[in-house]
This record gives structure tokens, C-alpha cells and sequence, in this order.
């Protein structure tokens, strides 16, 4: 599919590395040496053939191995994703679990309407704001999030938290949402007034009964958020200067750099499903029914 | 200042005739001190000895441009773009790879930001007397940092390498018709001759940082530049990481003046907005790029300064001169009344343009005539050329064009404007790659829209924009411009030597095309750099390129 969609956009790989501006002599010379003037089903076949050997390709854009490139931008975009994960779940779903427990409450008033506002604000916005506030004013914060080689975890994290801010602020508002209205189902649902009745205590029934029903769908959310957060911060890593596969991606398809456009995709479509499966696993651990149907 | 003849008399001795015919305009008071300068390098003329016979025929000494010494040792960190694709002097062609390139690469001549020519790794050149020969003495001594010394080998393997066709050569569309593989000689081991195709009085320019393919690298290079750096430069590479960053340190050996820095730092951007937010932030010492637009946060910022360079760079708004309603030479003129120059030099450019007279020849040349009036708007002759040409009722077209720098709000602008006379525009913006498709006629945008707005970098001489964009011929020539009379005048202004000769054809040009506006130059643009509050000495190019060795920091 991408491969035959990087077929239609206009240009070739060739105009695309020398510009609009180069002889069309030299253009025909060096598509000829990257292989792209052979007919589609060959080179389709030669990178089918060598992705099974595990040869990623060779770049045409930056003619060295795409596998290096991709490794690396996964990588950075895994870290990125982890502290933006670790910082907006726990605080979203307590977030969200407060904001149920105080309905209609000021507090619940202010998580949903911050978290509301905050999210439909675009990343680059708060991003923007976030760099001037932290970074060019209290100068606490490094702007750039690319550490000195060698660093350590500590440095790492320092200079990954300005950019993991505004993810937090985009998903925050969501998370703690989807937490909010599934207790506020699962409070008002029949099993908690059974346990209740019964004589539970107020602790027990919230963590046994209702936490564990109404976080079935935010599971399912945060999951789907995966690729994003991997896959899909072109504008954060662009921003934030990050080397993630985002941005590997999108300039890859701008370069017609097809061999490094499949790596990525492929790479983001292996984690979307990994992430899936986590969250499917997940899904059974809190949800008995599905668990014991599995047994059945 | 009086004049010294004896001693004028004494440096005309050894004067070809083409000399001396420069040093009569001078002394004669028909080109100005700048011009004299300025075309004298390009015949060879060292700039001690122009400053002598500027001295001699009553200027006084010439400004010195030396300024006094930063001071030494210290970490310059440069913000720039991305390079666009793997570095490799044969192929690039993006300002962010360029850039890296230059740092450790070096020209025969470099192309200043006064547009002089100055000597790197030739310290001389001369032309033949009809200007199809042109011969440079290279500098001895000069050492590659893989260790050899560079010689005429080199020089003629790295020419040659960017002329022939089979090496995909993004220097190729500069030497075709001009210089072919094979037509560099080595005549000793210090001493090159270029055999032109064609008389060509602007050739050195070429072989300079104007052609920024043009590095010198060791005849022995087979390809995969970015496992060797090799170079002569100042500062040798001490890590590439491609789409992240490069550092470089002082080369000890080098032959010039050592390197003030003992380190840069380069840091790749993918956008301007974080390359202002970062040198807001201290994390980096200069933007090497600052396109006005983005950069008015920090214009008036006083923690930064701007250096501004004036250039050739424009974006020409092409007409098709063969079909359509442009087809009447009285509408495009029409068409380019409409616009208010002024407006867009001061409002759109924010002061930091010079005015376009839909010629190249922009104001930074010095064989622009400058005598040719200025294109001012002025909507009741527009509407009247509109009624001449029938087309008073007014029609409607579609203008396409890039999403690039300023020109979507440029071409928002020409909508307004030609509203006046009738004429209702339909903007088409497409991205860059959308737009220039695979840049042959039939298969792109740019070159098929019957009208449209492209980019043009900057040129240290009018030639390129002289040729392919207008010429009859001319493989970018979008507006379907076809004058037998223009291919003779840009043919007569390309071969002459003389910048008398250069300036008396450019006046013709320039009234030619303003009669047949066959593309409108709005206005010519500055290259902006900017640069922290302590940071002196940077030199950059209107090309991109970035002079750090006599860079320090407060």
C-alpha cells in the first residue's frame, strides 16, 4: 500500500534529492543508479524479497542502511512516549476518578473543563507557550531535546520532560474523561448498590467493583493512543528538534526516500499491534468474563 | 585627491589591454570605485593591487574591511537546516548540506557578500583576450586533511567530475553550454585552464562559492563523501550524525590564518520557529537563515543582532507569453503596474528588500544600469494597456504557485492588486515537491501554469537568470518566452569581459523586458543571519555558506 501510494505522488526520487533546478541529464543518471527507473513489480519484489532477509534497504535519500535510522528513531520515540505515558495515565485516571467521585462538584467542574481546554488546545500552541515559559524566560528547561551523547537516564528524563508537557496536555484531557464517565456508569450501576448494601466497606467496593469496570474502555483509549504517541508527533519532534520515527517518517515521504518510508511504517504498524495485544491482555487481567471465556 | 601618473603609468606596464581598459573607467569617472573593484577581481587583479591603483588615480586608500581580532578559542554553535539528502559535493543541492559541506571544503575563488571575488585555493586567474580561455594559478602548499597536498589534479578531477553528465551533477545545469568534461587542463601542477564552450566574462564566478558544487577534493574521490570530510579548509570535521548535527575543530595545518574557534557546533532544524526559540534560549549562537517572515520576533530583538546582506534572491512571477490572456505583451505589462512596490519592500519584506524592475539585474549587480526607470504602480495606465489589448472587460486565471517563505502571501497580495483592472485570480498553492514535479515541460506546474511564482536562490552574477528562465531555449523558461533578440543580447552580455560592455547590453535587457514582461521581479531579498549579542566576526554568504574562522564570542 505505501509502496504503491509513494508511486503516485508527483516527482521522482531523483528531482527530489537534486532539485527542481538540476539538469535533467544528472537526474536520469542518479535514478538510474538508485534502481528506481525499473519497472514497479521489480523493485517491489527486490525490497519484498530483502525485508524477508531482514535488509531493511539502503536509503536512497541518505544512501546508507535505513536500519540504523529507524532503530534509532523508535527508540527516541519510545522514551518519549514512555515518560509522556508514565506522567498523563496515572494522572488522568486519578484525574478522572476524582472528578466521578466529586460529581458535579467544583472539582469535577475544573478537572473536566481544564482537561477539555487544554486538549483542544493544538500541541504546537502549548508547545510553543511551554518553550517560551520554561525554556526562553525561567530557563529551567532545555529547549531542544536531543542530550548531549553519553548521557545518562537523569539527564535523559530532564530533557524529555518540556517535550513530554504538551502531550500530557493533549491527552490528559482525554484519559481522564473517558475514566470519569465510565465510574460515574460503574457507580451508578447495580453491582456497586450491591456491594454497597452488602456492607462493603466504601474503600473496597470502589477499588474490587467499580475501578475495575470503569477502567475497561480508558484502557482500550490509552491503547489506541499508542500509535499516536509514537507514530504520530511530527509536530512536537519538529518543534522539540526530536529525532523520533514521527518525523523519520514525514520526511521520508517527502523525499520520495520510499526504502526508508516503508521501514518506519512497517515499524509503527509492529507496535501498534504489540501495544493492541498489550492492551487486549490487559483487558482480560481486569475483566474476568473474558478471562474465564478464554478458559472455557 | 590628485592623481599620480608616474606611478599609475607604472602599474598599467604589465597590464593586459582589458586591464587597462577597466583602469581608464575608473580614472575616467565611467564606473564607480565598487565597480572597479569588483570587476577587477574578476579579471584576476589581486586586491592589494587595486587598492594601489585606486590610490593612484586619486580614491585614496580603500576601507579596510580587516577588523580587529576576536578572541580566540571559543565554541560557536550555528543553527541550520536539515541536510536534505547525503552529503556529497557531486549531487547536493540544499542550503542545509552546503553549509556542512563548506565548513571543511574549499573554492578556487570565494564570492564575498560585497559580491568581490576573492582568492582561496587559486591565487590568481586571467582570461585570454576574447574570454574562452581562462587561466588560474593555484595556491602552493595547500594540504588536503587526509594529508596530500592539493594540486592541479585535484583541481581538474573536481571540475571535471561536476561537468559530465554521467556523475548526476547538480553543477551540470551551470557548465552545460559553458564547460565540458575534458575541457579542464592541468598545464603544470600548480596552473589550470578552463576552455570554454563560449566567451564568458563572468566565468570565475563558476569555479567560485558560487557554485557551491564547486569544492575542491582530491582526484582520488570515488563517492561516499561523508566517510572522509575531505577538504582543505579551515576546520575539520570532528563528527557528522546525519538529521542531528555536525562539529568541527580548527585545522591546525591549514594555510591561511588559523581558525579563531577551537570548535563549532552545527545543530540540524527541521523548522525556523525552534532555531529562534533556541537562540532566544542561549542554546545556539547564530541562525545561519532567518527568512524575514519568521524572523520578525527577533528584527527588533536587542538581545540579538541581524546581519543583513543584500542579494539576488526573488521569486519571478512567470506569465505565458504564447497562450491565454497573457499572451498580449500590453497585459502583462498591465499585470505588473498593478503592483505597489514599495508596499511590498517595506510591508511584506519589512524594509529588508531592494525594488525589482522586472529585469534580473538586481540593484546588488554592478552592471545593472541604473539609468532604466523604476516599474511604479500606476492602475490608470493598466487599465488603459487592459482596454488597448481588448481585454478591458477584464478575465479570469489561475495563478499557481508554492508553499514557500513568503510567496503565499505575495501571491495573495497580486490578487488584490489585479482586482483593480479586472483581472480575478484563483490562487492554486501546492506544496513544493507538487508544484515543481519533475521539472520538464509537460510533467510540472511550475513549468506548464500559465502563471505562477518560483523561488530563485541567490547568484553572484545574472547569468543563470539570464539563461534558462528566459532564453528561447532555456530549460526553466516557464513564461514560454521566445525573443531571438534576447537570445542575442543575454549571449552578447554572457561573453563580454568588459564591464562597460556588460552594463551598456544590461540597459538594453532590462528595457527589452520591461516592454515584454515576460516575468515580473517584485523584489530582490536580503539574506538574513542572525546572531547572539557577543558573537563577532561571523562572515555569511548569500548562498548559504557560513565563514567561521574569525568568529569569537564577548
Amino acid at each position: 500500500m505505501v509502496f504503491l501510494g509513494g508511486q503516485v505522488l508527483p516527482g521522482n526520487v531523483g528531482r527530489a534529492i537534486l532539485g527542481p533546478f538540476a539538469d535533467q541529464r544528472a537526474v536520469d543518471a542518479l535514478n538510474h543508479s538508485l534502481g528506481v527507473d525499473r519497472p514497479l513489480l521489480v523493485q517491489y519484489g527486490s525490497w519484498i524479497w530483502n525485508f524477508l532477509h531482514g535488509d531493511m534497504g539502503t536509503s536512497y535519500v541518505f544512501r546508507a542502511p535505513v536500519a540504523p535510522f529507524v532503530i534509532d528513531a523508535l527508540g527516541n520515540s519510545m522514551k518519549l512516549a514512555l515518560v509522556a505515558f508514565v506522567l498523563v495515565v496515572p494522572i488522568g485516571i486519578v484525574g478522572g476518578v476524582m472528578a466521578a467521585l466529586n460529581f458535579n462538584r467544583p472539582l469535577d467542574r475544573i478537572i473536566s473543563l481544564g482537561g477539555l481546554s487544554v486538549t483542544v488546545l493544538p500541541e504546537f500552541v502549548t508547545g510553543i507557550i511551554l518553550i517560551l515559559i520554561f525554556g526562553v524566560w525561567l530557563r529551567w528547561l532545555p529547549i531542544a531535546a536531543a542530550w548531549p551523547k553519553g548521557a545518562g537516564v537523569f539527564t535523559q528524563l530532564y530533557y524529555l520532560i518540556l517535550p513530554s508537557l504538551p502531550l500530557f496536555l493533549v491527552l490528559f484531557g482525554y484519559i481522564a474523561r473517558m475514566a470519569r464517565s465510565g465510574m460515574i456508569e460503574a457507580l451508578d450501576s447495580d453491582y456497586t448498590r450491591t456491594a454497597v448494601l452488602k456492607g462493603l466497606p466504601w474503600r473496597t467496593v470502589i477499588w474490587r467493583h467499580v475501578l475495575r469496570n470503569a477502567l475497561l474502555p480508558t484502557i482500550t483509549v490509552i491503547a489506541t493512543q499508542t500509535g499516536y504517541l509514537i507514530g504520530g508527533l511530527v509536530v512536537i519532534e519538529t518543534l522539540f528538534r526530536y529525532q523520533g520515527i514521527g518525523s523519520l517518517i514525514f520526511t521520508a515521504a517527502r523525499g520520495k526516500d520510499f526504502p526508508m518510508l516503508e521501514a518506519g511504517i512497517l515499524t509503527i504498524g509492529i507496535v501498534y499491534a504489540v501495544a493492541t495485544l498489550i492492551a487486549d491482555f490487559l483487558y482480560s487481567v481486569l475483566n474476568p468474563r473474558i478471562r474465564l471465556g478464554a478458559e472455557q | 585627491m590628485s592623481k599620480n601618473h608616474r606611478i599609475l603609468d607604472l602599474l598599467r606596464r604589465s597590464r593586459t589591454p582589458l586591464e587597462n581598459h577597466l583602469i581608464d573607467g575608473l580614472i575616467d569617472g565611467r564606473i564607480s570605485r565598487r565597480e572597479f573593484v569588483r570587476h577587477g577581481s574578476l579579471l584576476g587583479l589581486s586586491l592589494p593591487l587595486l587598492g594601489r591603483i585606486g590610490m593612484a588615480a586619486g580614491f585614496g586608500a580603500a576601507p579596510s574591511l580587516a577588523r580587529a581580532a576576536g578572541a580566540p578559542g571559543a565554541t560557536i554553535r550555528v543553527g541550520s537546516s536539515v541536510p536534505a539528502a547525503a552529503i556529497d559535493p557531486v549531487t547536493i543541492a540544499d542550503a542545509g548540506g552546503l553549509l556542512i559541506m563548506q565548513q571543511v571544503a574549499e573554492f578556487l575563488c570565494v564570492d564575498g557578500p560585497d559580491l568581490v571575488l576573492k582568492p582561496a585555493l587559486a591565487e590568481s586567474w586571467k582570461p585570454n583576450a576574447d574570454g574562452t580561455v581562462w587561466t588560474f594559478k593555484l595556491r602552493k602548499g595547500v594540504k588536503f586533511h587526509s594529508g596530500g597536498e592539493m594540486k592541479a589534479e585535484d583541481v581538474v578531477a573536481s571540475i571535471d567530475r561536476l561537468a559530465d553528465p554521467a556523475n548526476s551533477s547538480n553543477a551540470l545545469s551551470v557548465f552545460t553550454g559553458i564547460l565540458q568534461k575534458g575541457a579542464t587542463k592541468k598545464v603544470d601542477d600548480y596552473t589550470v585552464e578552463f576552455h570554454l564552450d563560449a566567451p564568458n566574462g563572468n566565468f570565475p564566478y563558476m569555479v567560485s562559492s558560487d557554485n557551491y558544487n564547486a569544492v575542491i577534493i582530491p582526484a582520488s574521490y570515488k563517492g561516499g563523501y561523508e566517510q572522509s570530510f575531505d577538504g582543505t579548509g579551515p576546520f575539520k570535521l570532528e563528527k557528522y550524525t546525519p538529521k542531528v548535527g555536525a562539529s568541527f575543530v580548527r585545522n591546525d595545518d591549514y594555510w591561511g590564518d588559523k581558525a579563531l574557534p577551537d570548535r563549532t557546533e552545527f545543530t540540524f532544524f527541521t523548522d525556523i520557529q525552534p532555531q529562534i526559540l533556541a537562540l532566544q534560549g542561549g542554546q545556539i549562537d547564530i541562525i545561519n537563515q532567518m527568512p524575514v517572515l519568521a524572523g520578525v520576533a527577533v528584527l527588533n530583538d536587542p538581545n540579538v543582532d541581524v546581519i543583513s546582506l543584500k542579494s539576488s534572491a526573488h521569486q519571478q512571477l512567470h506569465m505565458h507569453c504564447d497562450e491565454g490572456p497573457t499572451k498580449d505583451a500590453r497585459v502583462r505589462r498591465a499585470i505588473a503596474l498593478c503592483l505597489d512596490r514599495e508596499k511590498l519592500a517595506a510591508g511584506l519584506m519589512k524594509g529588508r528588500s531592494a525594488l525589482g524592475n522586472d529585469s534580473p539585474f538586481a540593484p546588488v549587480y554592478p552592471s545593472t544600469d541604473t539609468s532604466v526607470p523604476q516599474r511604479k504602480q500606476d492602475i490608470a495606465q493598466a487599465k488603459q494597456l487592459m482596454e488597448a489589448a481588448g481585454a478591458g472587460k477584464g478575465f479570469k486565471m489561475t495563478l499557481t504557485t508554492e508553499r514557500y517563505l513568503e510567496i503565499p502571501e505575495y501571491a495573495q497580495l497580486i490578487q488584490n492588486w489585479v482586482k483593480e483592472i479586472g483581472i480575478e485570480l484563483e490562487l492554486n498553492i501546492l506544496d513544493q515537491s507538487a508544484y515543481y514535479g519533475d521539472a520538464v515541460f509537460g510533467k510540472s506546474n511550475w513549468l506548464d501554469s500559465a502563471m505562477g511564482i518560483t523561488d530563485y536562490g541567490h547568484r553572484g552574477v545574472p547569468n543563470v537568470y539570464l539563461a534558462a528562465p528566459l532564453k528561447s531555449d532555456g530549460t526553466w523558461n516557464a513564461a514560454h518566452f521566445k525573443n531571438k533578440d534576447y537570445d542575442q543580447m543575454a549571449a552578447s552580455y554572457i561573453a563580454a569581459l568588459d564591464l562597460e560592455a556588460q552594463k551598456a547590453t544590461a540597459g538594453k535587457i532590462q528595457k527589452l523586458l520591461l516592454e515584454e514582461t515576460p516575468v515580473i521581479f517584485g523584489y530582490f531579498y536580503d539574506y538574513l543571519t542572525a546572531t547572539a549579542k557577543g558573537v563577532t566576526g561571523v562572515q555569511p554568504t548569500a548562498m548559504s555558506q557560513l565563514f567561521l574562522e574569525k568568529a569569537s564570542k564577548a
